[in-house]
This record gives structure tokens, sequence and C-alpha cells, in this order.
């Protein structure tokens, strides 16, 4: 969506356009600047090591009240993830936008830009490498998915990643990251974080354990 | 639905990429294997032997090279190569599938619940012979939501690096796990 002279059209719409069920509970006015710095976030984890992933609306006041540093929406949407970003944004957190998954919008370069510049998200987060080649151009920080379902796409995975250099790795689902964390580790030195089906202490501390620096979870029971 | 050839008479299913490894899996004794990947059409000659040989062979479709995904390359597999049945994440590939009589498969990616979700969503109908759930790790997390949506044969597929491991997850109810390791195939060994 192109920028018209008075600013963004869209940020004016849907203030008024998003149901009150959606609606976080404080103002929806967007911050003046945005943190994309992912050495900040890292330096978070050290205190508490758990990105909180909103699947439903219902679930983000509780995220937004909890102490996790970072907050990832799955499947939101995408024209009216405004004031749910900066929402996020005004606790102090950072609010990533899964953008392989945000009905509506474009997989391509013009749909990170809208959630860099009208949105003014912190990342994204995505499978695909020339999104996170778009994220780098747009300053965005950028989390690109290592989906591990069998030893066949490993290595052409592994490769996606080292040739796209995202900021971090979301590695899923969790319960294999202990047994290839090892592996991960002599082709990658980009940090590493771990999520899919965490949806306990102990799935959460396995991962920990194995050296993920923080673990994405849509279960609340895991925000501190 | 009606199955002319074996079905997998064993829990471990060994999963081969050439005629080398097709050779060593028949070789321990087995009686059913996967094709994961490679080119299919350089092992032909071996694939019909085995067949022949009232072997259980399954193929993944998404994996192996050679093949074109449409009803030509599935005729050739139902009725040259007579292989019991195929593997594939593709709903419309295995709805072709199973008017060639073959077994079907369908191969959910179990990454994250929202993934799961989308899977489970595709499910073929008519139900599947059975669902294959990659990684196979993450079978004694799902199982009970694949269980909710479809009561096929759970199989777990992928990633499978110890007999200890296929074990953990045979005994959290998949009747099928398959591994690409020979050192996991001997100490399956029927």
């Amino acid at each position: 969506m192109p920028r018209d002279a008075g600013g963004s059209t869209y940020n004016r719409s849907t203030a008024e356009e998003v149901p009150l069920a959606l609606r976080p509970t404080l103002s929806p006015a967007r911050p003046l600047a945005v943190d994309r710095s992912a050495g900040r976030l890292f330096e978070a984890f050290q205190r508490v090591p758990v990105i909180a992933v909103i699947r439903r609306a219902e679930d983000l006041p509780r995220a937004l009240a909890s102490r996790v540093p970072a907050i990832f929406f799955l499947r939101a949407p995408a024209f009216h993830l405004g004031p749910l970003v900066w929402a996020v944004q005004a606790r102090g957190k950072m609010a990533f936008v899964h953008i392989d998954l945000i009905a509506g919008l474009g997989k391509d370069r013009a749909g990170v830009a809208f959630l860099a510049r009208e949105i003014g998200v912190n990342g994204i987060v995505t499978s695909h490498g020339h999104l996170v080649a778009a994220a780098r151009s747009d300053r965005v920080i950028a989390v690109q998915r290592l989906l591990l379902h069998d030893d066949l796409g490993l290595a052409s995975a592994l490769s996606a990643v080292e040739r796209a250099r995202p900021d971090i790795i979301e590695v899923l689902p969790g319960v294999i990251f202990p047994e290839i964390v090892a592996q991960l580790r002599e082709r990658l030195t980009i940090p590493m974080i771990v999520g899919g089906f965490i949806r306990d202490e102990t799935g959460k501390a396995a991962a920990l354990l194995a050296g993920a620096r923080a673990i994405t979870t849509s279960t609340p029971e895991l925000w501190p | 639905m009606a199955v002319r050839t074996a079905g997998p008479s064993g829990t471990l299913l060994p999963a081969v990429k050439d005629a080398h490894s097709l050779e060593q899996a028949l070789g321990l004794g087995y009686r059913q294997i996967l094709l994961e990947r490679g080119s299919l059409l350089a092992m032909v000659g071996a694939l019909a032997t085995a067949a022949h040989r009232g072997i259980a062979i399954f193929v993944n479709l998404d994996g192996v090279e050679g093949l074109a995904p449409d009803s030509a390359a599935l005729a050739f597999l139902a009725t040259d190569l007579m292989i019991s049945g195929v593997v594939s994440v593709k709903p419309n590939l295995l709805r072709d599938a199973s008017r060639f009589r073959l077994r079907t498969v369908q191969r959910i990616h179990a990454l994250d619940s929202v993934g799961l979700e989308t899977g489970l969503s595709s499910i073929v109908r008519p139900a599947p012979y059975a669902i294959a759930i990659a990684p196979a790790l993450a079978v004694p997390q799902v199982l009970e939501l694949v269980r909710q949506v479809n009561d096929a044969a759970i199989w777990g597929t992928g990633f499978i690096r110890s007999a200890e491991q296929a074990r953990q997850v045979l005994a959290a109810g998949a009747e099928v796990v398959s591994s690409a390791r020979p050192d996991v195939w001997s100490d399956f060994r029927p």
C-alpha cells in the first residue's frame, strides 16, 4: 500500500475498524522509533529466554502481561495488525510477524516492506531466503525457520540458511533440536532459537540445555 | 480398499535410496522397504525383481527423482513395477494413486501446532491407508491430535538415528517406523 503525503492511510483507518474484541488494552498509537537490534534481543533472552507465539487474538493480553521480551504473530490478519504490534511495542517488547502465514499479504518484497514501513514491526519470521534478503534491505530483524521433517531436506535447508544469513534461526520441531544441534553447529554460527511442540517445562529445559538462546511457544503456561 | 500386493509385515521400514541399499535391506531379511529418494528409474530392474518376490515397496513420490507427479507415473508404478503404495504430502496425488489401487500414505509435517493443523485439514478422502508423521520423533507429541481427526495407521518417518528412538516411536503408538540407517535396520532384523 503506498504512503500518501499525510502518512499512512492504513494507520488511521484500522484503529477504528478493528473489532473491540481484537483491540489491545493499551493505546494503539504507533511508536516513534522501533528497536531493530538483534543484539538487544539476545541480551533480553539471558533474563527471559521465551518468545510468546500468538495464534489467536485472545491470547495477546496474557502475553502482553508476561515478561517475554518478544512476541511472534502467526496467522494474524495482515491489514489489521497495526494496533496489535504497537501494543506489544508499548510494553517494551519486540513484535515479529510470521509473513508466510499471514493471509492477504504477498510473500514478496512489497509484503515485507509493508510490515517494515507501514506497520513498523521489529522483525519478520519466514522460511524463505528471499524474504530474509528483503528484511535485511528494510533493516528489520530476520528470523528464518529451519524446518526439520526428514534427513532428506536437511542438507538443502542448511544451504538455504547459509546463503540467506538471517539474524536468527528458528529450528523446528523442538524435539529434534537436541538430536541435531551438534550437526547444525558444524555448519552454522547464527544464533538459534527453538520452537514447535514445546508445551511443558521439560521440553523448554531440553531445548535451552542443548544451546537454544530462547524457545518459542504458544502455550501461555510457559510465558513467565 | 482392494490391495493385491503385500503390505508391511514388520514394524521397521528400511528407507533406501539406491539398488545397493535395497539389496542391503533385503539381505537383512526385510520384506518391506520405502524408496525414500534417489532415481527410481536407475533401479527399475531391482525394484521389479523385489516386487516380484513379494517385497512390499513404498515410494516417496516427493523424494524420488525421475517421475512426474501425474497419472502416467502412478500407472507405471502400479502396473509395471507392482509396487504396494506411495507416500506424499500432496492430497491430489494420493487421490489419483488410490484409483490405481496403490496404498496411499499421506505424509504430514509435524513442525509446530499451526503446521500440524494445516496438514490434518488436508487429509484425503477416502481415508489414506496410513498417515506418516515427519519427523518420527514428534509422534509421541502429536498422536493424540491426529487420532482425533483420523484413525488410519500412524507411521513415523524422518530423523530416526538409533534403534532406541525407533522403539520410542513404536511404543508411542506408531505401527511402522522408517529409518535410512543400516545400523538401525540390523538392530530390528526380523
